[in-house]
């Protein structure tokens, strides 16, 4: 059979699924499966032919599945009727089809990107939440940016500034936190950016003592090259219980045993023993038994 | 008479001499079929022929497989229903777990800490840092991440999760490369389609999907996949003619 003729006929099974009776449930199976490889192919004709039958299967009465697969052709098609069928879906639609075209807004990254604010900022958290997404696989920065410092709550505010975060946004990061100061949002992102030098300037900053415990610890996540030196450091040279406990809690999170041996053995404060030795218990360091057999010893 | 065969008989192709006649009586006995082929072939006389873009090998293998599949459902009884996809409820799932599997997921990709995991033997791992791609060759690596992907996916039907999440991040850690290939390779949409795989992915490793639902993001992301196949497929072949 030639190519042509099967094409067409792909055309019209797409065509015909708008229109169909009720069938059975194997033959809507396969009969969907053979629609969504129409649609496939739909990628090698030219754009002005596939986008209306594109957008007469989004309009039609398939299923969600096939809409969403409808979607995606919709998001690889370079055309302004696209965007804007896709803007239409993202503001219309209901549930999961919604949020689909707020994603492929984000594949297709062409103007209807600048729509996502207003979306963001009528939908409900499951909206929000793909639109954010929907900038970070636009790679656009700046509009989580835009969200983060107009967010109306918390949640919105973590949700932007982590997205950030993922996707390394350093420059927007320093912005928002010379905006709105340090915040576990603002670590946390480093985190996920894995931005070493951030979270050392943060865990030895002390005029937030909440926080520079926060950056203490995420110096054990990260673990970068000198954090198991500089962990020690902040133990030994602080004053604080509090940053002591966050010190630890670090070393403990980067597994940096020998440092905290190294600590045990240098102290001399029974209770300062007993913490570190918990520590190392907790760690499931090879040489607890060791440390336990020396204490045990010198009893005798 | 379906659409299916008016179409091969008005294209005089795919069907023997006595299906052509059949088709025929039927156009001359039943007033019904004979509206619809009027309706189809009016319809066919309007297309445009010149200027389609001729069907990738393997595209056209598939649609040949989905039409004999089709053609032997016609043939068999029809079994019970299947239970059907929830997509309401599969999304809620989805949701939940990916707030949590999202933001591990993007931490472990983000630390550079490689995932200790053998590839495959035959998995095609380009490092867009040391290699010198040219276009050509960048668009080939990139069809082979795709159908390795593709392969990839399948195999994350298997129950172990511990196996499932390290395939993830490994499909994730390869996927990131080529999403920084297509970037340097000034193919920003190819890089975006990348980016917004990751999160389907992540939410294939989470502890709590259901099976139907993981069905339903291997269906996604194979469909998404094979677009894309396609469309570097029609890209690769006007290249080629053009040069």
């Amino acid at each position: 059979m030639r190519t042509y003729t099967r094409l067409i006929l792909i055309f019209f099974a797409l065509i015909a699924a708008n229109s169909a009776a009720a069938q059975d449930g194997d033959d809507i199976r396969d009969d969907e499966a053979l629609k969504m490889v129409a649609l496939e192919a739909l990628m090698s004709a030219p754009s002005e032919r596939a986008l209306p039958i594109v957008i007469r299967v989004l309009e039609g009465t398939g299923s969600d599945e096939m809409k969403e697969a409808a979607l995606f052709i919709l998001s690889q098609i370079d055309h302004p009727d696209a965007s804007e069928q896709l803007l239409k879906t993202a503001q219309s639609a209901n549930g999961e089809l919604r949020r689909d075209a707020i994603r492929m807004i984000g594949i297709s990254g062409g103007d209807a990107v600048d729509s996502l604010a207003e979306i963001f900022s009528s939908g409900d958290a499951d909206v929000r939440k793909a639109v954010l997404e929907a900038y970070m696989i636009a790679g656009n920065s700046q509009g989580l940016y835009n969200i983060a410092v107009n967010a109306e709550n918390n949640d919105d505010f973590e949700a932007a500034v982590e997205m950030l975060g993922a996707m390394g946004a350093t420059d927007e990061l320093s912005k928002i936190r010379e905006r709105s100061g340090v915040s576990d949002a603002i670590i946390t992102a480093y985190i996920i950016s894995d931005d070493a030098d951030a979270i050392r300037e943060l865990a030895l900053d002390g005029s937030d003592l909440e926080q520079q415990a926060n950056a203490i610890e995420a110096l054990g996540i990260v673990g970068a090259d000198d954090a198991e030196a500089l962990l020690t450091q902040i133990y030994r040279d602080s004053d604080s219980e509090f940053i002591k406990e966050a010190a630890l809690d670090g070393l403990l999170i980067g597994d940096f045993d020998d440092s905290v041996l190294q600590l045990y053995r240098s102290s001399t404060s029974t209770a300062e023993k007993r913490e570190l030795l918990q520590r190392l218990v907790m760690m499931d360091s090879d040489q607890v038994l060791d440390i336990i057999d020396e204490t045990l010893a010198g009893d005798h | 008479m379906n659409d299916d065969t008016l179409v091969l008989y008005y294209y005089d192709d795919g069907l023997s001499n006595q299906e052509r006649r059949d088709v025929e009586a039927a156009i001359a006995a039943d007033e019904s079929v004979r509206a619809r082929y009027e309706e189809l072939r009016l319809q066919l006389d309007q297309l445009d022929t010149g200027s389609d873009v001729a069907a990738p090998t393997h595209m056209v293998q598939r649609w040949h497989d989905s039409i004999d599949r089709a053609a032997q459902r016609e043939r068999v009884p029809v079994r019970s229903k299947p239970g059907q996809f929830n997509a309401m409820s599969f999304f809620w799932g989805a949701a939940v777990s990916a707030a949590l599997a999202v933001g591990i997921g993007i931490g472990v990709i983000m630390s550079g800490s490689p995932v200790p995991v053998e590839l495959a033997p035959n998995y095609a791992l380009v490092d867009p840092e040391t290699s010198s791609v040219v276009p050509g060759a960048f668009a080939r690596g990139m069809q082979v991440h795709l159908r390795d992907t593709q392969r990839n996916i399948v195999a994350l039907s298997g129950d172990n999760r511990e196996d499932r999440t390290l395939l993830v991040m490994r499909i994730i850690q390869q996927n990131r490369l080529f999403e920084r290939a297509a970037e340097q390779n000034d193919s920003a949409g190819l890089a975006r389609v990348l980016r917004a795989f990751e999160p389907i992915l992540l939410r294939l490793a989470a502890d709590d999907i259901a099976p139907e639902d993981a069905d339903a993001l291997r269906r996604q992301l194979a469909f998404e996949l094979n677009v894309m196949l396609t469309k570097l497929e029609r890209d690769t072949s006007k290249e080629t003619h053009k040069t």
